[in-house]
């Protein structure tokens, strides 16, 4: 079985943030860029997979700028990946979500692939989009919300399920597709030292990106702000429990937006 | 050394014990402490992931790291918990006579099925009445045919109770003092090897420590390493190569101990604000983080010269005897920052003073230390 | 002709879905009125499409077929686009659902178009659409212009309140199946277990937390706190006095020598705040602090406060949140 794995390199979730220079993105002097979260967890199911399938292999695509998305590519080899390709964009640009789909697109039509496997969301933007717009691209189908993905080698299919608000959806897939892996479920391993050794040497594919196609639309960052220190709490005033209780519920649902 | 930055290579090894320290250390280090339990099963996570061995060529089964490398795994780890690291360094300090000392056939012999599985291995140089003093050593090997008897009795030896190899340093006539100092391998398994119960130590009890008692124990002569009377030069070699690592483990335990505090005193207030903006801490704090990055850059220094190919005793040394000296100053000033939550066992920084300590003491005392360091420099006059 | 807005709904038992309603109050908002064009697709579209009326909206595309119940993803993408061409629509709105994601993912592909999801707030600024939105793991919040003829949003659900519109009948305008390509009907869903959620998110991972102190005065009443935690789908936590006390066990403490957490909502009921406790939960987004002592140092670090008997506090606000989210 081919899998194609795609992964973005993030600033490491224990990074303290602060707003860059302009106001517009955050500030990344200093910062490091990790393979981190659902990326991760796309990397682990795709070599849980080659060890189910003998003969299997896992390639690892990343679009992005030096350097890097080369060291999330040396991280993802040295985690077991057989082959690495970089799609390399101007430097410390992020390219957004579309442009990164297109970008990836190239470098996985290049590749033989059965799977397509992409993390649910970036753990800087959380966009979400590549996933679908990479399928969109590739004109093969995208299933979001994945959990439990099998290969049933005889059958030449996919078998997986779909965590949704519905319940749990089976589903039976066959080659190609784009999967985009749900919560981070699986418990991925850690490059073990002689493999990191070995992974500086080994190859990276580059794939030039594609200067031809221009958007017509475009998304710019106009702000990046933290959210101000805290001055102490807004004290809810009531008469009774139930008004407070009212108050509350309404303060976090309109307010604070985190009302579930 | 003009450039101070790490290539991405050793930023790979940095975090990848970083991590370790941080997921599988640091979270069981309080109770292992508490209860001075041997966490096997941590360094046979170690060693899975390539972390135990660093100093023993690739060829063997090894990591084959250079000095530097391990000193910036070695700072990460002890950061974690340094008496685990203690253990896992261990290793390196007790295979290192077979590289420096050992023939080819003998590495072979030796190395590569220790490193092909997990193992843990011992250096056997101390005894009860040779410390500092190594060359007054009293473990006798007496000849025996193509054998030698081994008799006598080593003390404080990390990973005793639990090693399938000891390097062990004997003497065959102790008139001849340091001149008589020999060299063997001696596995766990052969006739007369009691190793001792575990220490009830101060700090690093993670750590397991013990006597080895050898009776008459045969080695046969083909686990000599080197000649007879060569023992003592490659103690000291072997410490050569060991000690910045040490000035690394120090430096991990000091860097932890200033993260505790720096953190602490931003968040806890007295007089109507946080005691970060009291003077009396900021100066804590400011001597504290000058002395955690000399003892760093030290060893930085140091184990890029032994990289090089030099000997390095002198910058060795100064490494080893400052940032053991830094660390225990740090972890002190960091409980004295926590106030009375630093005397309780149940905040992280006490633990770190008992784990300092013992950096000035093991491999090569402080003394000691600081008498080859003025040997070393006076050389420069004479 | 003025371009329109289409918004794409999702459907519940025959009704547009609250992330549908809140997405066509965020469309109204930077549409001329009668612009605001909606879309269902499904296996009985056409009458939850006639939905759309009650809120308001005039024109209403809809593909109905019973193929739709089990298709994929790609499938409505295919087809909103389509209504999107019949409707002369230019920008599209849908409720941030797996589904809407999805669609204006490949609608904005297919455009090469602006998009965002997850905005939590959407306004038009001159020629082009300004968006807020969240970013690394709501620490952040980043404010985007979607430049261009087209542009694709999807909604951050809750972020916006439905408003109610007076009702008009719609018409409605079919879109043929036709239009999406033969390949992507073949992936097929097998089957939908409804699984029954039990025991709550753990400690490290939820998004909201609620955690109880020795307010509570006995183990007996910390029940008190665990249906607060249970109304919200929150995971429980305790301070440290409750975890020595035996209350609870130890995996439950939060704080310096316990885990640490940073959900989007901490609940910090009965809890003093002492430092030990605060080190553990104040790098969470959103803090409520509920104490019968005014002085209590947690509404230092809390964004809201309220000072009252938790006895009394408790079961009401258990009950309105059960009340809300229709429990």
């Amino acid at each position: 079985m081919e899998i194609v794995v795609c992964v973005k390199p993030v600033p490491d979730p224990e990074t303290r943030l602060r707003v860059g220079a302009d106001g517009t993105s955050v500030d990344i002097e200093g910062v490091k860029f990790v393979l981190a979260g659902y990326d991760e967890s796309a990397v682990e199911q795709a070599l849980l997979l080659k060890e189910a399938t003998p003969g299997s292999k896992v390639h690892v695509v990343s679009a992005g700028p030096a350097p890097r998305t080369e060291e999330v590519l040396r991280a993802s080899l040295a985690l077991g990946c057989d082959t690495a390709t970089w799609v390399e964009t101007p430097p410390a640009v992020s390219p957004d979500p579309v442009s990164a789909a297109r970008a990836l697109a190239r470098a996985v039509a290049a590749t033989p692939h059965d799977l397509v496997l992409c993390g649910k969301q970036a753990g800087d933007d959380e966009a979400g989009l590549v996933p679908a717009a990479l399928a969109e691209l590739l004109g093969i189908p995208d299933f979001s919300l994945v959990v439990d993905l099998r290969w049933d080698a005889a059958a030449s299919r996919l078998r997986f399920q779909r965590s949704t608000e519905t319940g749990l959806e089976r589903w039976e897939v066959s080659p190609p597709c784009v999967i985009a892996l749900q919560q981070a479920w699986n418990d991925p391993r850690t490059a073990k030292l002689p493999a990191i050794l070995k992974s500086r040497k080994l190859p990276i594919a580059k794939v030039p990106p594609d200067a031809g196609a221009v958007p017509t639309g475009a998304s710019r960052a106009a702000k990046f702000e933290l959210p101000p220190p805290r001055t102490g709490a807004k004290m809810i005033e009531f008469k009774t429990p139930e008004e407070a209780a009212q108050k509350l519920v309404q303060l976090l649902k309109e307010e604070a937006k985190v009302f579930p | 050394m003009p450039d101070f930055s790490l290539t991405p290579e050793q930023e790979s090894l940095r975090d990848l014990a970083r991590k370790f320290a941080k997921t599988e250390m640091a979270p069981h280090a309080a109770e292992c402490d508490r209860t001075a339990r041997f966490p096997e099963e941590i360094y046979r996570k170690a060693y899975d992931l390539g972390l135990m061995n660093l100093n023993v060529p690739a060829d063997f089964g090894g990591s084959g790291l250079g000095s530097f490398d391990q000193c910036l795994i070695v700072e990460e780890l002890a950061h974690g918990c340094g008496g685990m690291t203690t253990s896992i360094i261990a290793n390196c300090l007790a295979l290192e006579p077979i590289l420096l000392g050992g023939s080819r056939e003998q590495q072979e012999r030796f190395l590569t099925p220790f490193c092909a599985e997990y193992h843990l291995a011992s250096f056997g140089l101390t005894e009860p009445s040779s410390g500092s003093d190594a060359g007054t050593l009293r473990t006798v090997a007496r000849r025996d045919g193509d054998d030698y008897l081994l008799t006598g009795e080593k003390c404080f030896i990390t990973n005793a109770p639990h090693a399938s190899l000891y390097t062990v340093f004997t003497t065959v006539d102790p008139k001849l003092r340091h001149k008589g100092i020999t060299a063997f391998v001696v596995p766990r398994s052969a006739e007369g090897v009691v190793p001792g119960k575990d220490e009830e130590k101060m700090g690093h009890r993670a750590s397991s420590t013990s006597t080895i008692h050898l009776e008459n124990v045969r080695v046969p002569k083909q686990d000599r390493l080197g000649q007879e009377g060569e023992g003592f030069s490659l103690a000291m070699r072997t410490l050569d190569q060991t000690r910045t690592t040490i000035g690394a483990l120090a430096t991990g335990i000091a860097q932890a101990a200033l993260d505790h505090a720096a953190s602490y005193s931003l968040k806890r207030e007295t007089f109507g604000k946080p005691i970060s903006e009291h003077q009396a801490i900021q100066i804590k704090l400011a001597n504290m983080v000058q002395a955690v990055h000399a003892a760093r850059l030290l060893t930085w220094h140091a184990a890029w010269t032994i990289d090089r190919g030099a000997r390095g005793t002198l910058e060795s040394s100064i490494a080893k005897c400052y940032a053991s000296d830094a660390a225990l100053h740090v972890a002190d000033e960091a409980i004295q920052t926590f106030g009375g939550y630093g005397y309780m066992k149940e905040y992280p920084v006490e633990k770190l003073l008992r784990d300092a300590k013992l950096t000035q003491i093991y491999e090569g005392a402080n003394e000691i230390q600081r008498t080859v360091i003025a040997r070393e420099l006076l050389r420069e006059y004479a | 002709m003025t371009a329109a807005t289409l918004v794409v709904g999702e459907a519940h038992d025959g009704s547009l879905s609250g992330a549908t309603r809140e997405a066509l109050t965020v469309a109204r908002a930077v549409t001329a009125p009668g612009d605001v064009v909606g879309f269902l697709a499904g296996p009985a579209a056409r009458s939850a499409a006639a939905d759309f009326g009650r809120f308001g909206v005039a024109r209403v595309y809809f593909a109905e077929d019973p193929k739709l119940d089990g298709a994929t993803h790609s499938v409505s993408a295919h087809l909103a686009a389509a209504a999107a061409e019949d409707a002369g629509a230019n920008l599209i709105v849908v409720g941030g659902t797996a589904l809407g994601r999805d669609i204006v993912a490949r609608l904005a592909t297919r455009w090469n178009a602006a998009v965002a999801t997850g905005v939590t707030s959407l306004v038009r600024a001159g020629e082009a659409l300004e968006v807020r939105r969240p970013v690394f793991g709501g620490r952040a919040t980043e404010t985007r212009r979607l430049e261009g003829p087209h542009a694709a949003v999807a909604v951050r659900p809750h972020a916006f309140a439905a408003a109610p519109e007076a009702p008009v009948a719609p018409s409605l305008s079919a879109v043929a199946l036709d239009r999406v390509p033969a390949a992507l009907w073949v992936p097929k869903r097998l089957g939908i277990e409804v699984t029954a959620r039990g025991g709550g998110p753990s400690l490290g991972d939820a998004s909201i937390v609620v955690s109880g102190g020795r307010g509570g005065r006995a183990a007996e009443n910390f029940h008190l706190v665990e249906e607060l935690a249970a109304s919200l789908g929150a995971a429980g936590g305790a301070s440290r006095a409750v975890t020595d006390a035996g209350w609870r066990p130890a995996t439950f403490q939060v704080g310096q020598t316990g885990k640490t957490v940073s959900p989007q909502l901490y609940v910090a009921v009965g809890i003093s705040g002492a430092i030990q406790h605060l080190v553990g939960m104040v790098s969470s987004r959103t803090i409520v602090a509920i104490n019968s002592d005014a002085s209590a140092p947690i509404f230092k670090v809390a964004d809201y406060g309220i000072v009252g008997d938790l006895f009394q506090i408790l079961p009401a606000l258990t009950a309105e949140i059960r009340r809300v989210r229709g429990q």
